[in-house]
C-alpha cells in the first residue's frame, strides 16, 4: 500500500506534459486477480495522484472487462408459452463494467458530455448499439426487404418484424435488458462516490469484483473532470485469471478436449466401481 | 464453504452440491431410476448454465449406473445381446442429439426445447405410471375384483417386422428394429435432456418388447452406462460443457444417497413406490410447465454468441 503510494508519488514527479497542465496517474494495487477454488469475489484498490487538482475537479474510474458477443432475445407468448424471439446481436459488450466516482456521476458531467466520451454504463451501451446499427440494417434488409415500418409486437402471439426492432425505443429496451442482467450478477456496478480524494492530490478508488467476475484482460481508465469535461486520463491494465485446480481443469477441458472427455468418463466409472465395492459386496 | 466450478464458472456452496447429490441419490436408489430428470433442473435452478447442467448430469449418471450394473452382471440378470442392440441405436441417437443440441443452442432455443421435452415426456410417463399404479393399489385393496388381469403376449405390428433375432436371456424372438429404434430415441434424449432415459427405457422394454422384468433393469443400466459415457465424451470434446468438479461432488453425494434410498425402498410396497415416483415425476413436469406459461420476471434473455465460447 505504501509502495503504491510512493509509486504514485514518483510518477507524479515525472514531467509528463507541460509543467502546469493538469495530469493524472494511477496504479492498481495488483496486476492480476486469481480465481481459485475458493474465489467468492474480491476487492480491487486503485491508487492515483493528480497534478494541479482544484476544488471543482472530480475523478472518475472505469474498470472494463473483456468484451463478449451477445444475442439478446425478447420473450413473447405464442400458444400460451413464452418463447425467445426478436433477436438483436451485440458485439464486444464488456462482460464487466464498474464505475467509481468522487461525486455522483450525473453531478460531475452533463449526460451529453458522458455520451460523447462514452463514460458510464448507459453511454457505453448506447455507443455499442450505434456501432451495431449498420449490421442490423443490413441483416434486416436481407431478411425482410421493404417490409416497412411496423409497430413493435405489443400483442402476444404476434410475430416480431425485424425492421421495427431497430427503432430507438426498441433498441433502448434491449440495452436496458443488458444493463439489468449485468446488475443482477453484480458485473455492472456504479458506485456512487467509490473514489476517495486524499490529501495532496492523491486519491483512492475501491472496486468490488463479484463472485461471477469474468476471466480475461481488464482495463482501468481514470479520468480527471474539470467543469464537467474530462481534461486528463490514464489507463492501467489488470488480468483476471483462473489459478490452481480451476486453471488446470479449464485449460485441460479447452486445450485437450478429447483427452478431457475420456478423463471425465474414466473418473465417473472409477467412482461408480468404488461405490460398488463399498456397498454392493455381501 | 464456497467452491468455484471451473467450467460452469460460478461459485456454489460445496454442501449444497453434496446435499443435492445425496437427496437425488436417495430418490434414485429408492425408485431405481437415474435421477437425471431431477438433477438437471435442480442444477439449472441453482445457477449452473443449462448446457453445463445437461452435460455434467450425463457424466454423473455414468457413476451411478456403473455401481448399479455390477450386481446385475454377477447375477446374470442382464441381456447382453439386447443391451448391445439398444447401445447401437443409443450411440447413433447420442451423436445425433449432441449435434441437435449445438444447432438449437446456436438458434437460442435450447432452453425452450429442454423445458418442452421435460414437460412432454415427464407428463406422459408420469401420467401413465400414476394411472397404472393407482389401479394396482385399488386391485390390491379389493382382491375379489382382480379376475380380469390382461396378459398381452402379442406385440402386434412389432412381430411383423423383418430381421428377427433370438434373445436367449430374455426368451424372445423379435426383430432388431424396435430395440435399435428405442435405443436411438433414448440416446437423443440423453444428449438433449441430460437424463439417462431409464424412465422411458424401462417401460418401453416391458410394454413394447415384452422383456421379462428381471432382466429389464440390468439391461437398461448397461445401455445407459455406455450411452452416457459416449454423450459425456462428445459433449466434452465438442462443446466443452462437462464440469468434472461439479460431477465429482454430485457423485460423492449421489452414491451414498442411493444406498440409503435403496434400503428405504425395500420397506415400501412396489405399487405404492411406483405411485410415489409417478407423483414426483408429475411434480417436476408441472413445475417446468408452469415456468413456461407464467410471465417471466425479465422478458429479455441474454445469450452468449459464438461457438465454443463460454457456455
Amino acid at each position: 500500500m505504501i509502495a503504491a503510494l510512493l509509486l504514485a508519488l514518483g510518477l507524479q514527479g515525472q514531467p509528463q506534459i507541460a509543467t502546469e497542465a493538469p495530469g493524472i496517474v494511477a496504479a492498481l494495487t495488483q496486476e492480476t486477480v486469481e480465481i481459485r477454488e475458493d474465489f467468492d469475489g474480491a476487492e480491487l484498490v486503485l491508487y492515483g495522484a493528480t497534478r494541479g487538482l482544484t476544488i471543482q475537479d472530480e475523478i472518475v474510474v472505469v474498470l472494463r472487462g473483456p468484451g463478449r458477443d451477445l444475442r439478446v432475445m425478447q420473450k413473447s407468448r405464442s400458444f400460451g408459452i413464452w418463447v425467445n424471439s426478436a433477436p438483436l446481436e451485440f458485439d464486444d459488450v464488456p462482460s464487466y463494467y464498474a464505475i467509481a466516482t468522487s461525486l455522483p456521476l450525473e453531478t460531475i458531467a452533463h449526460p451529453d458530455e458522458l455520451e460523447r466520451s462514452g463514460i458510464g454504463l448507459q453511454a457505453m451501451l448506447e455507443a455499442n448499439a450505434r456501432a451495431m446499427e449498420a449490421s442490423w440494417l443490413l441483416r434486416a434488409s436481407t431478411v425482410v426487404d421493404g417490409a416497412g415500418e411496423t409497430d413493435p409486437p405489443a400483442e402476444p402471439g404476434e410475430q416480431a418484424e425485424p425492421p421495427a426492432l431497430i427503432r430507438q425505443d426498441r433498441v433502448s429496451e434491449y440495452l436496458d435488458a443488458i444493463a439489468r442482467a449485468g446488475r443482477r450478477d453484480d458485473v455492472f456496478a456504479e458506485a456512487q462516490r467509490g473514489v476517495e480524494i486524499l490529501d495532496g492530490g492523491l486519491f483512492r478508488a475501491t472496486i468490488a469484483l463479484p463472485p461471477l467476475t469474468p476471466v480475461g484482460n481488464y482495463v482501468a481508465e481514470v479520468y480527471l473532470f474539470r467543469g464537467g469535461r474530462p481534461i486528463a486520463s490514464r489507463s492501467a491494465s489488470l488480468r483476471v485469471e483462473k489459478a490452481g485446480i480451476e486453471r488446470f481443469f479449464f485449460e485441460f477441458a479447452h486445450d485437450l478436449p478429447v483427452l478431457y472427455g475420456l478423463f471425465c468418463v474414466l473418473m465417473a466409472m472409477i467412482a461408480g466401481y468404488i461405490a460398488n465395492l463399498a456397498f454392493n459386496r455381501r | 464453504m464456497q467452491i468455484y466450478l471451473p467450467i460452469a464458472e460460478i461459485s456454489v456452496n460445496i454442501f449444497l452440491l453434496l446435499g443435492l447429490g445425496l437427496g437425488v441419490g436417495f430418490l434414485s436408489g429408492m425408485f431405481g431410476v437415474g435421477g437425471g430428470f431431477l438433477m438437471t433442473p435442480l442444477l439449472i435452478f441453482i445457477g449452473v448454465p443449462p448446457a453445463v447442467a445437461v452435460s455434467t448430469g450425463a457424466n454423473q449418471i455414468i457413476a451411478s449406473s456403473t455401481s448399479g450394473v455390477f450386481p446385475h452382471w454377477k447375477r446374470k440378470t442382464l441381456d447382453l445381446k439386447m443391451g448391445v442392440l439398444l447401445l447401437i441405436g443409443g450411440s447413433s441417437g447420442s451423436i445425433a442429439g449432441v449435434q441437435l443440441f449445438a444447432l438449437l443452442r446456436g438458434m437460442g432455443q435450447i432452453d425452450l426445447i429442454i423445458s418442452l421435452s421435460y414437460v412432454g415426456f415427464l407428463g406422459i410417463v408420469g401420467g401413465l405410471m400414476m394411472i397404472e399404479s393407482v389401479r394396482a393399489i385399488i386391485r390390491a385393496a379389493n382382491p375379489d375384483k382382480s379376475g380380469g388381469r390382461r396378459s398381452l403376449r402379442k406385440r402386434g405390428w412389432i412381430d411383423r417386422l423383418p430381421f428377427k433375432m433370438r434373445f436367449p436371456a430374455s426368451g424372445l424372438y423379435i426383430s432388431v428394429i424396435p430395440p435399435v429404434a428405442i435405443g436411438f430415441f433414448v440416446g437423443t434424449l440423453v444428449a438433449i435432456m441430460g437424463v439417462a432415459g431409464g424412465f422411458i427405457m424401462v417401460p418401453a422394454m416391458i410394454y413394447m418388447l415384452r422383456m421379462p422384468t428381471n432382466v429389464v433393469v440390468g439391461t437398461s443400466l448397461f445401455q445407459i452406462l455406455f450411452v452416457t459415457a459416449l454423450t459425456t465424451f462428445l459433449q466434452a470434446a465438442q462443446n466443452q460443457t462437462v464440469d468434472i468438479l461439479l460431477a465429482l461432488l454430485l457423485t460423492v453425494g449421489g452414491v451414498i444417497g442411493a444406498q440409503f434410498g435403496a434400503r428405504a425402498g425395500r420397506n415400501v410396497k412396489a405399487e405404492e413406490l411406483r405411485a410415489l415416483l409417478a407423483a414426483l415425476v408429475l411434480a417436476v413436469c408441472l413445475k417446468m410447465g408452469w415456468d413456461l406459461v407464467v410471465t417471466p420476471s425479465d422478458l429479455f434473455t441474454i445469450l452468449p454468441r459464438g461457438a465454443g465460447e463460454g457456455f
